[in-house]
């Protein structure tokens, strides 16, 4: 039994250093990946046209309450900022694409609210909580990833204003 | 005995994942990513797996910015140690540096270039390439959303336009949508075209063609243009011979 126990042992710990890496998900200081995504409002975006300019890339779902709240504070950060090069992004990850649609009408924002049918983009950030937050440098890269909001919380203000003063 | 060498191997071999995942794995990770950059040898050293035409003059290229790399540093230590002169020298050597960064620039931009012919040869060789491009002309009856390509039925490319990339096709631009491998026969290849139509109107249409992958390249186009007479667009594709 004990021979047992320390084979699955062996195995585990082969699992472990064999495991695969985190394929696609998106990392602090590394180009963030490449998408291309229709908005609810018509047209279709790309992410590397934004390159020079710091993008706020938000993931958000209809079913998520907090994110209806982030979305409207974004909006307020996005007119304030976009004089300054700061361009938002919000990528729903609904499954009913018709309820994300709904929502997206309902809270008009100020920026693309885009709609990941194949959730694509959002594994290829590695989603897991929402409303998570990517804040994205004028070169491209992954600066601050944030995955969680509170409105008391103005740290990604900073975060922002710290990379818009960054220049390219 | 055994059950004290079975405990040891529950406590030995998760040690040694513990620690190889935390100590010798991130060193390694880290050796292996900063070595291209950090040691020029690297570059010479992939030179030789290059196919037998595109490797001599990658690796001519790399000479000469090898070269230098290694003439900017004495220049750079020496103006900084000699004593300034005259303001003519100091510019002069100014200029040299300059001359030779510029070189430097020059050297890597056409290694980057070697290497991009290079690869394309290597992923796509000639005999088995195929590329589809898309081309607009005029546009008036179509604005172009997406664009879904299938070779023998099966799925290879799906892109989505920006109102960027719509208005460089309408300005003349050709942009290559796929290049694939394809072995020799008769291939049959699928566009499906979305977008708005006349009057602002959700607009699908497809176009098809049969064609044959002889030996060489195929080269096949996406052309949608704008039949004036009965106000719709028109798409068709074009095989280059």
């Amino acid at each position: 039994m004990t021979r047992w126990i320390g084979r699955l042992c062996v195995i585990a710990s082969l699992l472990v250093l064999l495991r695969p890496a985190t394929a696609g998900a998106a990392t602090v200081g590394e180009l963030a990946p490449d998408f291309a995504l229709p908005a609810a409002a018509g047209g279709n975006v790309r992410l590397s046209e934004h390159r020079g300019e710091v993008v706020l890339l938000t993931f958000w779902s209809s079913r998520c309450a907090v994110c209806a709240t982030q979305l409207a504070a974004l909006g307020e950060l996005q007119t304030t900022y976009r004089s300054a090069g700061l361009v938002t992004l919000a990528v729903s990850v609904d499954d009913d694409l018709p309820r994300a649609a709904k929502f997206a009408r309902n809270h008009p924002a100020r920026f693309p609210l885009l709609l990941d049918r194949r959730k694509g983009v959002s594994r290829a950030f590695g989603i897991e909580r929402l409303p998570t937050t990517v804040l994205i440098d004028r070169r491209g890269r992954v600066r601050f990833l944030q995955t969680d909001y509170r409105s008391t919380d103005n740290s990604y203000v900073a975060q922002v204003r710290e990379l818009l003063d960054d220049p390219l | 005995m055994r059950i004290a060498r079975s405990t040891w191997q529950l406590i030995a071999f998760p040690a040694l994942a513990l620690a190889f995942s935390l100590v010798i794995e991130p060193a390694w990770s880290a050796q292996t990513s900063t070595a291209p950059v950090a040691t020029p040898t690297a570059t010479p050293t992939a030179t030789p797996t290059a196919t037998p035409t595109a490797a001599p003059t990658a690796a001519a290229s790399v000479a000469p910015a090898l070269d230098s790399a290694a003439a900017v540093a004495p220049a750079e230590a020496a103006a900084a140690t000699a004593p300034a002169t005259s303001d003519t020298t100091v510019e002069a050597s100014t200029r040299a540096l300059d001359e030779q960064i510029q070189d430097l620039k020059q050297s890597v931009v056409d290694l980057n270039k070697d290497l991009f012919v290079l690869e394309e040869e290597l992923l796509f060789p000639a005999n088995t390439q195929v590329a589809v491009f898309v081309s607009m002309d005029v546009g008036e009856f179509f604005g172009l959303d997406a664009v879904t390509l299938k070779v023998d039925n099966r799925e290879v490319s799906n892109y989505l336009y920006t109102p960027r990339e719509v208005a460089a096709l309408v300005k003349g631009g050709v942009q290559r949508l796929y290049v694939g491998n394809l072995k020799a026969g008769s291939h049959e290849l699928v566009a499906l075209f979305a977008g708005k139509g006349p009057n602002e109107r959700d607009y699908r249409r497809g176009a098809s063609i049969k064609f044959d992958k002889g030996v060489g390249a195929k080269y096949l186009e996406l052309k949608i243009s704008d039949r004036a007479r009965r106000q719709q667009p028109e798409f068709e594709i074009k095989d280059w011979e």
